[in-house]
Formats: C-alpha cells, sequence, structure tokens
C-alpha cells in the first residue's frame, strides 16, 4: 500500500496537465485579477491632495477656516503641535489606512485630505500651482466663503482615471467638506445675526455641530470588507474543484473495467481497496500541496486576507480538497466512461458551478447572492460556493461558527460523494470489460 | 500451495458467459499443464478475451468451474494471484513513472520488501533489454520498447502462471524475436505461459499445444502437427507456367486429391487434399497438356490452414 501511496504520488506530482490547472491557473487569474482589482481598490482610496492655502487678511477673517485646514491636513494647529503622522489603529493594520485615518489629541477627524503648504499671498500660491508643486488653491473671500480652485492639469487628471487613482475621489471629498463648511458658515452668521445671543448657548453649537450630515465608516465584521477578495476565494473554489482530476486518474487506473492498467492492478495480490485508500490519500496530499501554493501566492502575492486566520484557511484547504477527492472519486468510478471524458466532465462541473460562486465578474457574483438569499439549499449544494464561503466565512464573521458550518457542509457532501463511490465501485468482478 | 506436476495450472469446465443475447462462451473446456507454452487461438471475439479474464476472476461467468493450480480463481485468491503475471493486449503501465519505476511497482504488489525486490527488477530490466532505457519514461518509448516494458511489468515477480495476451501486437521483427525467446526463456525456467495471438507462425513457434476456439468454443487441441492433420487441406502447390489452356486447368481441377486450382496468366496455384503423389500426378497432367513448367513449390499445410479450415474465411470483427 505504501508503495501504492509513493507511486500515486510520483504519478500526480509529474502529472503536467493537473500541475497547470491546479498551480499555474489560480495563479495565473489570481495575478490578472490582482492587475484589474489593484488598480479599482486604489481607484477607490483618498489620498491627500497639495494645496497651497492663502493666509492673507480674508482668511484671518474667515472664522474657523484654519480649524477646517488643520483638521483635514491632520496638523493639530499652528503653534506646531500638529501630527502630521497618522497613527493606525493597533489592533490589525486591516481596519484603518495609515495614510487615510488621523487621529489629533482624543478626536479621529477621519480621512485626510490635504497637504498644505501655507502661502501669504495668491500669486505665491499660483506660482506653487504652476510649478506643479501643488494642485489647487484654497482661498477665503471677503465673506468669509473658502473656494478651492484647482490647476487644469489636475482637473485633466482627475478626469483620466487611468492617472493618479483616487484623485478624483478626493477631490470630490474634498469639494464637499468644504461646500459643507460654507454653508455651516452662513448658517452661524445668520442665526448670530438674527439672534446674537445663541452663541451663548450649548443647545445652539450642540446643533450646529450635529448638522453635518457626512457618513462614518465604522467596522461591524472581523476585518475590514474587501469586495474583491471574494473573487479570489471563488477561484480557490474552482481550482479545488479540478483538483477532481487527481481521483478521477486514481480509480480509472484502477479499475479493471475502466483500464488496461486497471486490468493489471486488479490482478495484483494487493486489495483494490487498499490500492485505492493509497491513491486517494495521494491525491488529497497532492491537492492540498497546490491548493496551499495556490493561497500563499493569493494571501501573500496578491494581499488577499483571510481574516488574520492563516491556521484556519490551512484547515480550510484540507477539508476542500477532502471533498474534491471524495467527489473525484464519485466521478472517476462511473462506469463506461473513459478517462478523457470524465476529465472533462470535471473540469465542465467546476467551470459551471464556479458561475454560481460568482467566479466570472460583477454578474456572477449578483447570481450567487441571489442563490443563497431565494434558494440557499442550491447554495448549500455547490461545492464551489461552498468552498468560497470557507475562505469568506474566516474573512468576515468573527465567529467561527460560519467556517465550522461550511466545513460540516463540505464533509456532509464528502460522505455522500464517497459514498456513492464506493457503491460504483464496490463490485470485485464486471459483467463487461 | 500444494500443487504438483500433475495438477493443471489452468482447469477450465463447461464455462459458459453471456452477454445479454450473446454467447461469450459456449461450455467451454480448457486445461494447460504445468510447465507448457499453451496457445490460444481465434478469430477476433472468438471468446479469447473473455476466458482469460474469467479465469482471472476479473469478469462473472454464468455457469462452469474454473481452478488455476488446482484452486478456485476468485477476486480475494490473493495467494493465487501472488504466482500470477499477466501481460495484458494494451500496453498497461503509468505513464508518468520512468522504466525503472513502472517495474519497480508492479513488482511491489507481489513483492512487498523492496530488498527482495531490487534484484527481480534488475533481472526484468535485463530479460526485456531495457537496460539503456531506465530512466525513460513510456512516453519516450518506441513501440517495440513499450510492449517490452509491458512485458516486464507482468514478469518481474517470477509468477508460475503468465497470460500473454497478444504481446507482440505492432513490433519489428527484432523486438517480436526477442519477446518470443524471451517467453521460451521464461518457460524454461519453469514458468508455464498461456499466449494468445493472431500470428499463427509466432504459435506455431512457440507453443506446446495450441487451442482453436470459435464462437465461444473448443474447436480442436494438439500440438501444430497434430493440428495440422486434423484438417483436409495438403500441401499447396505453385508452379511458374505461362502457356496454360483452359483445357488444361480443366484437367488439373478434375483430379481428385485438387480442392482448389486458380491461374492467373502465368501461375498456378492448387490447394490439395492429404494424399503421398499430389506433385507428382499434378506434374503429369501438366506435361501431357504440353504446358512448359517453369519455377514450382510445394507447400505443406500452416497452422493458418488449420486456423482457416476450421474457423472459416468469412470476415470477423
Amino acid at each position: 500500500m505504501w508503495s501504492t501511496f509513493i507511486v500515486s504520488l510520483k504519478s500526480n506530482l509529474r502529472n503536467k496537465s493537473a500541475l497547470f490547472w491546479l498551480i499555474v491557473f489560480p495563479i495565473a487569474l489570481s495575478t490578472m485579477f490582482n492587475g484589474v482589482f489593484g488598480g479599482l481598490d486604489k481607484a477607490m482610496s483618498i489620498t491627500p491632495v497639495p494645496v497651497a492655502v492663502v493666509q492673507d487678511t480674508n482668511w484671518t477673517n474667515a472664522v474657523g477656516a484654519d480649524t477646517l485646514i488643520t483638521a483635514l491636513s491632520g496638523s493639530q494647529n499652528d503653534s506646531g503641535q500638529a501630527s502630521g503622522s497618522s497613527q493606525s489603529d493597533s489592533q490589525n493594520d486591516d481596519k484603518s489606512d495609515s495614510n487615510a485615518d488621523t487621529v489629533i489629541g482624543d478626536i479621529n477627524i477621519g480621512v485626510r485630505l490635504l497637504d498644505v503648504t501655507k502661502v501669504d499671498s495668491t500669486a505665491q500660491a499660483r506660482d506653487l500651482l504652476t510649478q506643479g508643486k501643488t494642485d489647487g488653491i484654497i482661498a477665503a473671500d471677503g465673506d468669509g466663503r473658502i473656494a478651492l480652485t484647482l490647476g487644469s492639469d489636475t482637473v485633466a487628471t482627475a478626469n483620466n482615471g487611468t492617472q493618479d487613482v483616487g484623485l478624483d475621489v478626493s477631490l470630490a471629498a474634498l469639494d464637499n467638506v468644504i461646500d459643507q463648511y460654507n454653508r455651516t458658515s452662513a448658517t452661524v452668521k445668520t442665526a448670530l445675526k438674527d439672534n446674537p445671543t445663541a452663541a451663548l448657548t450649548r443647545t445652539f453649537w450642540n446643533g450646529i455641530g450635529s448638522a453635518t450630515n457626512g457618513t462614518k465608516e465604522i467596522t461591524l465584521t472581523n476585518f475590514k470588507p474587501d469586495v474583491m477578495a471574494r473573487y479570489y476565494y471563488a477561484l480557490m473554489g474552482m481550482a479545488c474543484l479540478l483538483a477532481m482530476s487527481y481521483m478521477i486518474h486514481t480509480v480509472t487506473t484502477a479499475q479493471a473495467n475502466l483500464s488496461a492498467l486497471g486490468i493489471r492492478r486488479t490482478v495484483a495480490p494487493l486489495g483494490r481497496a487498499k490500492q485505492l485508500l493509497a491513491g486517494f490519500l495521494a491525491g488529497w496530499l497532492c491537492s492540498c500541496v497546490c491548493l496551499l501554493v495556490a493561497l500563499a501566492y493569493i494571501r501573500y502575492v496578491c494581499g488577499i486576507k483571510v481574516g488574520g486566520r492563516e491556521p484556519l484557511a490551512v484547515l480550510a484547504v484540507l477539508v476542500a480538497s477532502f471533498m474534491t477527492c471524495s467527489f473525484g472519486t464519485m466521478i472517476g468510478a462511473i462506469p463506461k466512461l473513459t478517462d478523457g471524458v470524465k476529465q472533462s466532465i470535471s473540469t465542465a462541473i467546476a467551470c459551471g458551478l464556479s458561475l454560481f460562486s460568482g467566479l466570472y465578474g460583477g454578474f456572477a457574483m449578483e447570481l450567487s447572492d441571489l442563490i443563497s438569499r431565494k434558494a440557499p439549499l442550491l447554495a448549500a449544494i455547490n461545492p464551489t460556493q461552498q468552498v468560497t464561503n470557507l475562505f469568506y466565512s474566516l474573512m468576515y464573521y468573527d465567529s467561527t461558527q460560519p467556517f465550522i458550518r461550511t466545513c460540516v457542509i463540505l464533509l456532509a457532501m464528502s460522505a455522500v460523494f464517497l459514498t456513492a463511490g464506493v457503491i460504483m465501485l464496490r463490485r470485485q468482478r464486471y459483467e463487461h470489460l | 500451495m500444494t500443487d504438483n506436476n500433475q495438477t493443471p495450472a489452468v482447469h477450465v469446465s463447461q464455462l459458459v458467459k453471456r452477454y445479454g443475447d450473446m454467447v461469450a462462451l459456449d461450455y467451454f473446456d480448457l486445461d494447460v499443464n504445468q510447465g507448457e507454452i499453451f496457445g490460444l487461438l481465434g478469430p477476433n471475439g472468438s471468446g479469447k478475451t473473455t476466458a482469460i479474464n474469467c479465469i482471472l476472476a476479473l469478469l462473472t461467468y454464468d455457469a462452469g468451474t474454473i481452478r488455476v493450480f488446482g484452486q478456485p480463481m476468485t477476486p480475494t485468491s490473493y495467494a493465487l494471484k501472488r504466482r500470477i503475471g499477466i501481460v495484458p493486449q494494451n500496453v498497461a503501465v503509468f505513464n508518468e513513472l520512468t522504466v525503472t519505476e513502472n517495474i519497480d511497482y508492479f513488482c511491489s504488489l507481489y513483492v512487498p520488501k523492496k530488498a527482495d525486490r531490487a534484484p527481480l527488477v534488475e533481472e526484468a530490466i535485463d530479460f526485456a533489454g531495457l537496460q539503456d532505457f531506465r530512466k525513460f519514461r513510456p512516453g519516450k518509448l518506441s513501440g517495440g520498447l513499450l510492449r517490452r516494458l509491458n512485458i516486464a511489468c507482468g514478469i518481474a515477480h517470477k509468477p508460475d502462471l503468465i497470460f500473454f495476451d497478444e504481446p507482440t501486437v505492432a513490433v519489428d521483427p527484432q523486438s517480436r524475436n526477442a519477446i518470443l525467446e524471451g517467453i521460451q526463456k521464461l518457460n524454461q525456467a519453469g514458468a508455464t505461459v498461456i499466449y494468445t495471438s493472431h500470428y499463427m507462425e509466432e504459435v506455431e513457434q512457440i507453443c506446446d499445444r495450441i487451442l482453436i476456439m470459435d464462437h465461444g468454443r473448443h474447436l480442436a487441441l494438439g500440438t501444430a502437427d497434430e493440428l495440422k492433420s486434423m484438417i483436409d487441406t495438403g500441401e499447396r502447390i505453385t508452379i511458374e507456367t505461362f502457356d496454360l489452356t483452359d483445357d488444361a486447368l480443366t484437367a488439373v481441377r478434375a483430379l481428385p486429391f485438387v480442392i482448389e486450382a486458380t491461374y492467373d496468366g502465368h501461375e498456378l496455384a492448387v490447394r490439395c487434399r492429404r494424399g503421398d503423389h499430389n506433385l507428382v500426378d499434378l506434374i503429369g497432367v501438366l506435361r501431357g497438356a504440353g504446358a512448359n513448367i517453369g519455377h514450382l513449390t510445394s507447400r505443406p499445410p500452416s497452422l493458418n490452414d488449420v486456423f482457416l479450415e476450421l474457423t472459416g474465411k468469412a470476415l470477423r470483427d
């Protein structure tokens, strides 16, 4: 049995086609995902915009303008106590972006939007803009309203999605904040003009403070959600099912009714159960190794997280590959079909089921979600969906319950596949060869 | 094992195997003595491979008994299986393994200890003439080398009974000769061989006894000479002659020992019944008709003649 295990192992590891589909294919596809989605991710990120702030008389008269700029740039105040460097959440590096989340004193002011250069006049600000040292100018008018003026190059860059990704998002956010400041400032002035004593009440200032209608990002899940991660998980699901090829080959070459090699092995004085068990263990080991290589690439090269639960991710690979070996055993045991036909069937199954686990883009992802909501049983019996869920549950849920539940579903599937396979394989002699 | 040399290596009695309405083996009998090379001949679909698969307990059968070395053969007769080697018709090796690894693996199924196995593997490599191809994978081997590897994988564990199912299909004459000599060496070393082939000259060359079967039935059994004596066909005479008249041809055909006579303008071919003076009588008729005789050959009946006479000339699948 040991020699059968070793031979199966060698045979699997030298099977170039299987190695391609199990290692090269997921690595190539995840590299492609990384190229496509990596840019998308950056496009949605906010980066500080370099601006020149004109600190002239108008600016001095604009109440609160300095405070606003200080907050947006992450510097504390003019006295030099500014904390330009950011302090990230200490719990993990995924919950916050060190470039974006800024803390001043005890107050987390959120995302850093500005990289400020203070100047005394509009002329100096224009010079900086012309030299390309800044992207825009912030200045106040006589009424205390502040305005952001962008250079033509900056506008062109922001409109061109392929350059300086994320600039357009940063500018939109900045525009929104400045507009909010101007409206609040105007409201305060009008209110104080009508009722000068209002400034003495806490209620007034509380009302002004609560007037902001911005959106605050909070994290409810184990990790910061990464929409793109699901594609990589779905890719793992597909690669996992492609590993069926190992067991299909193993079963086919052990069955007298399926191959000449099977005849030779069946005539040998080693029980078929032992031969199949050795082949199964070798197939399982090879599948695990291949999937772990793919997972390591996705995790450490593409930077797709698994919720900081790498050991559980390894367990996920063990469970997923056990399921796929069981599935392969069942497909391999189907009588009267050649190895080639069964391999084609397994590829078709892997590709087909991957559609419903969301591998093929936004439409497929929506379809996957729809099935999970409307027909959870269908999602539950889709092996690729369940393998995807394994990694998904590690990433998103605080509790390990969803992960364990998915493991149980996959093991139950394995039991069904193995039972069906054994029923087909149990015959010791055949009517036909 | 408790068998002695009198116990047949294989005993098959009244074996019946049906595929639906089709009868593949029709009360088939077979006895193969220990130490002999036994030829199993038959056209395609005659039941040879079915019989072998039943003997090897690969196929179920409807009736009859099968014993190997006196023991009933079942799928779990591992002690018996240890004494059996098989060289299937299709090359049955792992394409991902080298020549040495393939032989070692199949030998390991019979001889688990590596130390015991190593010399057997070397011997099998030498036997098959694969010394220069140890590290080659099957995909890199020629057809003849592949066949030799197929044989080495089947005989490395030194079985007492070896089944060769058409082992020389698609190999060159040199490889074929090497294979046949190898089979004879195995036999001389004590192995019983059951050999199936379509090549009559091979069977005639190496087999001690031959069984001809068709439609799942036993048609004839004996040595090559015994089989030849069983048929009506005697010698085949071919005579080079360019001036044979129709009357002369009619006279030839009228001879009592002539089964068939054909003339294509330059050669007269005559198939004769058994007789002591066929050639003399035929030449006498031709001389009487004034025909000039050039080159002349007389060939005694071959196993092929026996085969065709017993199984007919109708094409098979």
